[in-house]
């Protein structure tokens, strides 16, 4: 069968699930890759949104298989406590703002709203798909919180409670301010050019006095709000500077547009003299488009790292001392309060085991997804996931001084010393301006002391012709199109900033577990018995790992893909043949799971072990053992050896292509919390030059300090919790994957697909990005050069330096817009 | 020529509003999401149930002569 994608999300089908999630979706059978995203194609369909397949432009996020599950535990939410944070009051409604995970085209916001508006009790639904979220309010009387949040799961969309921080509300006012004032000044300066290219083409003098006079009157009333309104980001910007004791560029940009306004009345009042009042109008146009679009490539990177601080409360059974269970939330928690933690829950708070034996997930911390053993007084750490039987903890610390707080506040002070971008621009641009305001000075002087009547004009032709607009359009506008294109590629850019420091990078420091390898437990290699068909074997590991809890198990679940170039040694079978062991669905009794050893349980009556070699396989054939050293499950019937899997960590497909690449200009570093023997083992065959394993969050983010105090310029790749500090402190933090939350918040760079070549890419990107600015500065800096010599000596006019400024901008923007279509 | 002088006035008092208007878009935040909205047009669920099974036979319809007419040059 012809392999094919995913109707839903896109991606590619495993072969053993082909066929097996099938819905009819606009009139045909579509087939799926999971049962979660048939879940939300089927509620999609019996919605009547169905015409969200036909419009969308971009596939579905993959939905999540556990999406039913998890259901129940966005009961959290109606918590009043927690309300009080986000929700807001409307007369007798409810208001929150939510950010949603999943939104790819614009047909997600219709459908949303479609989905939403049709539930009782939502009054009012807003999407907003650029940002990624939406405004409900409904009437607590007849929905929860919780309810909303699960229609919206139904359909595929995470929604969490978000509340946007004071940061985020300023640059969103400014925005629309800048928005106003480039209004205003657009609609207007193309009145007052209306107006007076009349009057440059009146070549023959047609045009009466009294019109003249009547035209230089309208094009002032025109005027004056551009100037006093548009133009007033100048001002301030020049107050500012002055009452530092410094100058910027706004001091000779307020000199130019009041010295053109004031000479521009005084004429129009006495009747004679010139006037440029469209000169101004489209001086402060264009100044204040630079000025936009650098505040909106920022207030963009902004909104996303505020989408990334979703708050997620955790709650907890908490064990009264009478023996009765309630439920609160984490952060309630007092210390020698008793909590009790269910098998495949999250331990909400750090504190000691006084019951009970589990395996604890704890890669959220470490990075590392080997499970740890936990029984009587092991500390457990919030945050934490429990796999296989319950704990009753004893609280030793409030969640605001749980472990995952102290990382996260690590973070924050890393963050603090992140060395910062150059800001070359800025001291160029004061000596730049000082020279601008001598040479200005000068020019009048001289034209004064000869006599001229034009001396003042003269001085405002230097102060246009030599305004660095298009200086200042050179590195916003070319930043804008990087991001936009990279943006379409799957890299997320939180700091436009990030791409200049991203060519001066010498150094890359990488995690190991999740970012070079996949994160998750793969069948990388099997050995079968000589008389043992292998995918009967195969099938009956399915079926007992099946019942685990175990992350090993995982491998055995997901198809049998094996790591390319795997034979099945050993065995005479063929690897192909994946239907035949969906057929075969073993029943299993009497199963048991042995802590720290494996599994077992009956199928057709006949025992079977499955799990480390101590635990499964029998004293007198433990010598069989040595013939596959790396094999670490094993399948047993009676003790005798069925089957033998290497279960690892596999690296990501990309990962040698992607190392190869950057090694060739960078020295890669790999910094891992996992033990130095797995680090070197994985590390070998890469080009790695220092592999150091074993460290904690802490000794992660020394080793990049160190590496930077000895002059490097580090570009840290991570995806955990453990990275977080570290990706903080890096010159450059790149989340890779499926980061966590932290990671995300801690980094520049966020990779939104899974693979790691976009790494090489966004390198490329920047170094091209730096080209341009260098290319838009030359321009830009050589055209102020060069007309400099025709605004002193008095041969341009007022409109002629408006003219040429415009042009020079225009050049440089189009210049940056070369870089999307690379 | 004279008209100018009533004509150049109402072009402001146009502009004026024009202003106004942009501002209040502003303020109401229509400039929010510019992807959104340029596709509502393409959802009919505006359209009643039994007039929606209309479009959605013409549609149909227009489809099947579609395919009709280019048969001829699928054999080709």
């Amino acid at each position: 069968m012809a392999k094919h994608d995913c109707y839903h999300c896109g991606l590619p089908i495993a072969g053993s699930d082909d066929g097996k999630f099938t819905t009819v979706i606009l009139g045909q059978q579509r087939d799926m890759c999971c049962p979660g995203c048939l879940a939300v194609a089927e509620a999609i369909v019996t919605n009547g949104l169905e015409d969200y397949y036909q419009f969308r432009t971009e596939p579905a996020q993959k939905s999540d298989d556990g999406i039913l599950e998890t259901l129940d535990k966005l009961k959290v939410y109606d918590d009043p406590s927690l309300q009080e944070e986000f929700v807001f009051e409307e007369g007798q409604d409810k208001q929150i703002q939510l950010t949603l995970e999943g939104i790819t085209c614009a047909a997600c916001g219709w459908l949303i709203e479609k989905q939403l508006s049709k539930v009782e009790g939502i009054k009012q639904v807003a999407v907003n798909v650029q940002e990624r979220r939406a405004l409900v309010t409904w009437s607590p009387f007849q929905i929860k919180l919780s309810q909303i949040l699960s229609t919206l799961k139904r359909i595929g969309y995470v929604g969490s409670p978000f509340h946007p921080d004071e940061h985020e509300a300023s640059y969103k006012r400014e925005q629309k301010t800048f928005l106003k004032k480039l209004g205003l000044a657009g609609i207007m300066t193309m009145q007052v050019m209306m107006l007076m290219t009349g009057l440059y083409f009146d070549w023959f003098g047609a045009i009466e006095l009294e019109t003249r006079q009547y035209f230089y009157w309208v094009a002032l009333t025109l005027t004056t709000p551009v100037v006093l309104y548009s133009g007033s980001t100048f001002y301030v910007g020049a107050a500012n500077a002055l009452s530092a004791r410094t100058v910027n560029m706004d001091v000779p940009v307020t000199l130019a547009i009041f010295g053109t306004y004031i000479a521009g009345i005084r004429s129009t009042v006495l009747e004679q003299g010139e006037v440029y009042f469209e000169s101004i109008c489209m001086f402060i146009f264009l100044l204040l488009l630079s000025r936009f679009l650098e505040h909106r490539s920022r207030h963009r990177a902004a909104q996303i790292s505020a989408n990334m601080m979703q708050y997620v409360p955790v709650s907890a059974t908490k064990l009264l001392p009478d023996g009765s269970l309630t439920e609160c939330l984490a952060k309630q928690l007092r210390i020698d309060d008793v909590v009790l933690v269910k098998p495949g829950e999250t331990i909400p708070i750090d504190g000691v085991v006084i019951e009970g034996n589990a395996a604890v997930d704890e890669s959220m911390l470490t990075g590392e997804f080997n499970s740890v053993r936990k029984s009587n007084n092991s500390t457990v750490y919030g945050g934490t996931v429990c796999q296989d039987g319950s704990l009753t903890i004893k609280v030793t610390q409030t969640l605001k001084n749980a472990l995952v707080n102290q990382i996260v506040r690590l973070q924050a002070s890393a963050m603090a010393n992140k060395p910062k971008a150059a800001q070359i621009a800025d001291n160029f641009s004061r000596y730049f301006v000082t020279a601008v305001l001598l040479i200005s000075a000068l020019t009048y002087g001289f034209w004064a002391y000869q006599g001229s009547d034009d001396a003042f004009w003269i001085t405002i032709s230097v102060l246009v012709a030599t305004c660095p607009c298009a200086l200042g359009l050179a590195t916003p506008s070319a930043l804008t199109c990087a991001m936009a294109k990279l943006n379409k590629q799957g890299i997320l850019l939180k700091r436009a900033d990030a791409l200049e420091q991203i060519t001066d990078i010498d150094t890359i420091a990488l995690d190991k577990t999740g970012t070079l390898t996949q994160g998750k437990f793969t069948i990388s290699n099997a050995w079968y018995a000589d008389d043992v068909d292998s995918d009967s074997a195969l099938s009956i590991a399915r079926a007992l790992e099946s019942r685990s809890e175990h992350p090993i198990a995982k491998a055995f679940s997901e198809g049998i893909a094996f790591s390319d170039g795997v034979a099945l040694s050993e065995s005479s079978a063929s690897s192909g043949s994946t239907d035949a062991i969906d057929s075969t669905v073993h029943k299993v009794t009497n199963f048991t799971v042995t802590p720290g050893g494996g599994i077992s349980g009956e199928i057709n009556d006949t025992l079977f072990s499955m799990g480390s070699a101590a635990f499964s396989v029998h004293e007198s054939q433990l010598k069989l053992i040595e013939a596959f050293p790396s094999a670490n499950v094993f399948l047993t019937v009676k003790g005798r050896i069925m089957a033998a899997y290497e279960v690892k960590d596999s690296l990501r497909e990309d990962t040698q292509e992607t190392l190869d690449i950057l090694a060739a200009s960078h020295t890669l570093a790999v910094l891992s919390g996992d033990t130095q023997q797995n680090v070197d083992a994985l590390t070998a065959p890469l080009p790695i030059s220092t592999a150091k394993g074993g460290l904690t969050p802490e000794q992660k983010y020394e080793a990049v300090q160190a590496m930077q105090q000895s002059g490097a310029k580090v570009m840290m790749m991570g995806d955990g919790i453990n990275d977080a500090p570290v990706l903080a402190s890096a010159d450059v933090a790149i989340a890779v994957g499926n980061a966590t939350d932290v990671a995300k918040t801690a980094a520049d760079v966020i990779l939104l697909g899974d693979q790691l070549l976009s790494v090489p890419e966004l390198i490329r990107t920047a170094h091209q990005v730096k080209q341009k600015i260098r290319q838009n500065i030359g321009w830009s800096v050589g055209y102020n050069v060069l007309i400099l010599p025709f605004a002193v000596s008095g041969l341009l006019s007022p409109w002629m330096a408006v003219v040429g400024m415009s042009l020079s901008s225009i050049i440089v923007v189009t210049n940056s817009t070369r870089l999307l279509s690379k | 020529m004279s008209i100018i002088y009533v004509l150049i006035p109402i072009a402001i008092i146009i502009v004026a509003v024009a202003i106004v208007i942009f501002f209040w878009a502003v303020k109401t935040n229509q400039f929010e999401d510019l992807d959104r909205q340029g596709y509502s047009i393409l959802f009919d669920d505006d359209l009643p149930p039994e007039e929606k099974k209309l479009a959605e036979q013409r549609k149909q319809l227009q489809e099947s002569k579609v395919d009709k007419s280019q048969t001829p040059h699928g054999r080709d």
